[in-house]
């Protein structure tokens, strides 16, 4: 009843037609299979920042090492899959736990850190999840070669091509959206909030500053690994170079461009970025100086980034109306 | 209700605050006073839990607080504003006022991914009574406005009830009348009578001696770290120390 009416109240009409848009792009797509592909990568960038946005949109905690959490959730699904034979969405969830309660640990003793001694902590984090996956024990990574993985079985249906996966992508971002927006909607999002804004303030009004940051922290790191597994069964295969500290900085640099704390913003920012990114293949050997610029670009000009940008605009407009 | 036995507190070779003691009656508007620089914010900082006593304890309603954190401290039943304004600028003014709510909340992380009956109900009841504290201060009609866009005396107010909503039994002001024009001192002087009648404890620093004189029950005098002298309004007012420590000595 309440559906019918704001449907009636035109409330619904957006969202509807973005519903069907979204579930059209396949046949949009149908003689360009790359650009299915690229929407793919989209939906895994998008999960994996609107994780690094809790922590770093909404708690204001820094991470410049969040490839790592990508690396085990990638890392951690493909081994298990091929070591002890469990199935390949399973893995993803039980690899993104193991994420969450690592990241957990690091940012129970980093949380007492200030921002830029933290950004120091995550940066070596980061680091050290890479050389692990690029020289590991017993070469069980397969080390600088990478590490090759099947596709996702679900019950029987092998989600093995890229208009297959862009849906089961776009149900993960749905799922995995409306998880952080109930969350930055709830006493728990308040705190978050609370403690970016005025940490002493928060601590005075009762919030166990340390708890919530562990809390986003470990949140955002499961975000990041459900993204690195999903990779990974995507592209059947995983190599360092995808977790290099190079990651982590165009982590960074789709959110800053897409806008921090919102939904919309990671989705903006991640479209953007790896659009940008196939536009400049021909120069791939500049990506790192093209992300700099960006980054400065959207540090400088745009503080809110694309998002930012947009709800300036709406403001403008309804002032003027 | 509070009771604060001989504490010192000392930085490096400075002592900040200097063998204090003092007890505030349950129901009671207390003022804290002193010269700048005499320990009054230090001397709230050292209640409140960001800095522990070297000697000395604070007892709040028999419980020991010396050592525990701000965070928990708020959870007994004390609760504060601030002398610099440390609103939550870019959240909106209901906003500031649920996170005030925060520890008489219940629901977690889980329940609320999940969003649960009970933890739609428990929002929904939050919303209502941060509603509530808004009309208490007459902040209702900006509730969706950012707090940084309200004026100056409105961000006190907003303190004050963003520091109420959790319900303390004792409320610590710092200067909760600094950057108020006469008329905001005035419904000032309204609101925190207001704030006694709901059986609240006030403890207060403020330079504005008309407001001070006229609202408080007792004063408490700080120079130097060192209490100088306690009374009400009038004891005070007539004391030879304080009006030295104020004017400078002859």
């Amino acid at each position: 009843m309440n559906k019918m009416k704001n449907l009636m109240n035109g409330k619904m009409v957006p969202k509807l037609l973005l519903a069907v848009i979204l579930l059209l792009v396949p046949l949009l797509f149908q003689n360009f299979n790359y650009g299915l592909l690229i929407c793919g990568f989209i939906a895994v960038y998008v999960i994996a920042i609107s994780g690094l946005d809790l922590v770093f949109g909404y708690c204001g905690q820094i991470s410049m090492g969040h490839a790592a959490f990508f690396a085990i959730g990638a890392y951690g699904s493909a081994i298990m899959h091929k070591y002890l034979h469990i199935p390949a969405l399973l893995t993803m969830i039980i690899a993104s736990v193991a994420a969450a309660l690592i990241g957990a640990l690091l940012a129970y003793p980093a949380s007492k850190l200030v921002f830029h001694f933290l950004s120091l902590a995550t940066v070596a984090f980061g680091e050290i999840v890479y050389q692990l996956a690029a020289q590991s024990p017993g070469g069980i990574t397969g080390n600088f070669t990478g590490f090759y993985t099947e596709s996702i079985n679900l019950f029987g249906f092998q989600i093995n091509t890229n208009t297959r996966f862009y849906y089961f992508a776009l149900v993960c971002v749905v799922i995995f959206l409306s998880a952080k927006h109930r969350l930055v909607h709830s006493r728990e999002g308040r705190a978050f909030l609370a403690i970016r804004e005025n940490a002493h303030a928060a601590d005075g009004m009762g919030i166990n500053v340390r708890k919530y940051k562990v809390m986003a922290f470990a949140t955002s790191a499961f975000y990041t690994a459900i993204a690195g597994g999903m990779y990974v069964h995507f592209v059947k295969f995983i190599s360092p170079e995808t977790v290099s500290n190079k990651q982590s900085v165009m982590f960074l640099t789709m959110l800053l461009f897409g806008g921090t704390s919102s939904l919309a913003g990671p989705v903006l920012g991640a479209a953007s970025v790896l659009l940008l990114n196939e536009g400049l293949r021909f120069a791939e050997r500049y990506q790192m100086l093209i992300y700099g610029v960006l980054l400065l670009a959207a540090i400088l000009l745009m503080p809110g980034g694309i998002y930012g940008v947009i709800q300036k605009g709406q403001q403008k407009l309804r002032r003027v109306k | 209700m509070l009771k604060v036995n001989d504490v010192t507190l000392r930085f490096g070779g400075l002592t900040a605050v200097n063998h204090v003691s003092l007890e505030l009656k349950e129901g009671t508007i207390n003022g804290l006073i002193g010269p700048n620089g005499a320990g009054k914010t230090t001397f709230f900082n050292l209640i409140s839990g960001v800095y522990t006593p070297n000697e000395g304890e604070v007892i709040f309603n028999g419980i020991k607080l010396n050592g525990k954190k701000c965070y928990e401290i708020n959870r007994i039943g004390m609760s504060r504003t601030y002398q610099i304004i440390n609103l939550f600028k870019k959240m909106s003014v209901v906003e500031n006022v649920m996170v005030g709510l925060h520890p008489k909340l219940k629901s977690g992380f889980f329940s609320a991914i999940a969003r649960t009956g009970s933890q739609k109900k428990e929002e929904e009841a939050a919303r209502e009574k941060a509603y509530e504290w808004l009309d208490f201060v007459g902040l209702r009609s900006k509730a969706l406005d950012p707090a940084g866009s309200l004026s100056y005396g409105e961000q006190r107010l907003l303190e004050i009830v963003r520091g109420l909503a959790s319900n303390p039994k004792l409320i610590l002001l710092d200067e909760p009348a600094a950057g108020m024009n006469s008329k905001e001192k005035e419904e000032l002087d309204v609101i925190l009578r207001k704030i006694q009648k709901l059986g609240v404890t006030i403890l207060m620093i403020e330079h504005d001696m008309k407001l001070m004189m006229g609202i408080t029950d007792y004063i408490f005098v700080l120079n130097y770290g060192k209490k100088l002298a306690e009374g009400t309004p009038v004891e005070i007012q007539n004391n030879p120390d304080v009006i030295a420590a104020y004017l400078g000595e002859d």
